[in-house]
């Protein structure tokens, strides 16, 4: 009988909207700080990821060089960014945007495509970033 | 840049590419422009040949040196257009013809081709904003190599020079199609050695066979030379502009130097 009516109190207590909507939040909070985690790790792994391919390259001596030839096995919208860089040798995706007459925002775009894929690299000066071509030789040097 | 680049291309060897980039470098130097004319035939040099008469061996400085870092801009060019009592400046860039140089050559990687063809955009800078270069021509190595695309990549106009060889004109499409089309690069065709015979393409005049061409190419063409057989029979380093301006040969090519100039500025 006692616990009946314990039963009947806890049901109630569940039913009422301040309790619901206080669960609701902390479990969204739990599901948040899940995901926040999955992030993390998954950033980690790519960041792992990233460097066993950039070692494994640099060890095998076959970094992707971007030369003329190459240029042929890439999309026309990156191959034109490339183009670019050739005759401007080092340049702001603005810069780039200028010689190819594209929109700066496609070119940032195209030219990071570019760095992930290991055709360019990219340096940041002041609050300018530049993008390059960087062949075998100017690395020894 | 002020000044233009312009390679002279072609699918296959034999098309007088070299002759055609030698004579037509005269002819616009002898009406007043400032020219550079560069050796881009690495593996099969011949413009130290053609040259040989009028510079003083040795040659301090080949292309080669230039895209291997050794030397500058100013010291690759060497200036014959006194030699020649030309209007304009005539500025040349020789390819080494030592079989030295040419194996060497044969080792290189990508990588170093990736330096060649930034070497080869900061000399075209140099020459057009430094050294008052108008017009810089870039004989090439026929076919798809290295050099041949890294100057048809680094130039404003190429034109690609072909026979009517069904051999010549197959190469030279699928060539437009897989590399100058893929590159957007931009490209005029200069058909040489046509015969005017009537037994040959059933008698069809010269802008008939241009018209042709241009339907199976899909690209303009700025010029037929007909086929001129002592131009054949003449030693090959002779310069006819120098020698015999007034040949019907140079003729025609004083024409394509002007539809070039007409491309160029268009």
């Amino acid at each position: 009988m006692h616990f009946e009516v314990l039963d009947m109190a806890v049901e109630e207590t569940n039913s009422k909207p301040e309790f619901i909507l206080a669960k609701t939040l902390s479990l969204f909070q739990t599901i948040s700080q899940q995901l926040d985690l999955l992030i993390s790790i998954n950033e980690k792994m790519l960041e792992t990821q990233k460097e066993f391919l950039q070692e494994s390259n640099a060890r095998a001596g076959n970094g992707v060089s971007p030369d003329t030839l190459s240029l042929l096995s890439l999309p026309s919208s990156l191959r034109k960014t490339v183009l670019a860089l050739y005759k401007l040798q080092k340049a702001t995706a603005e810069d780039i945007a200028g010689e190819t007459k594209r929109l700066r925002g496609m070119e940032s775009a195209w030219a990071n495509q570019l760095v992930r894929l290991g055709y360019l690299k990219k340096i940041r000066q002041g609050r300018k970033i530049y993008f390059f071509i960087e062949s075998r030789q100017e690395t020894k040097e | 840049m002020k000044g233009k680049a312009i390679s002279i291309h072609s699918a296959r060897g034999g098309t007088g590419k070299t002759v055609i980039a030698v004579n037509l470098a005269v002819i616009l130097a002898s009406k007043g422009c400032n020219v550079g004319l560069l050796d881009l035939d690495l593996r099969a040099p011949s413009l130290s040949t053609i040259f040989s008469k009028v510079i003083e061996p040795p040659v301090r400085y080949w292309l080669n040196d230039y895209l291997n870092g050794q030397c500058t801009e100013e010291q690759v060019m060497i200036n014959v257009s006194k030699k020649y009592n030309l209007e304009g400046e005539l500025l040349i860039g020789l390819a080494n013809p030592a079989v030295d140089a040419i194996r060497s050559l044969l080792g290189k990687s990508s990588a170093w081709e990736v330096t060649a063809v930034k070497k080869l955009f900061s000399l075209l800078s140099r020459l057009f904003e430094d050294m008052g270069i108008d017009v810089c021509l870039l004989d090439t190595s026929p076919g798809i190599q290295y050099s041949s695309i890294n100057s048809a990549v680094s130039s404003d106009l190429t034109i690609v020079v072909t026979t009517l060889d069904s051999l010549d004109l197959k190469g030279t499409e699928t060539m437009l199609i897989d590399l100058y089309d893929a590159l957007a690069r931009k490209t005029a065709v200069l058909i040489n050695k046509y015969s005017p015979e009537p037994r040959m393409f059933h008698g069809e005049s010269s802008k008939g066979i241009a018209s042709r061409v241009e339907g199976i190419l899909k690209h303009p063409v700025i010029g037929v030379i007909p086929c001129f057989c002592d131009v054949l029979e003449r030693e090959r380093a002779i310069i006819m502009a120098i020698e015999d301006p007034k040949h019907p040969f140079i003729s025609e090519l004083e024409d394509v130097a002007e539809k070039i100039d007409k491309i160029v500025k268009g």
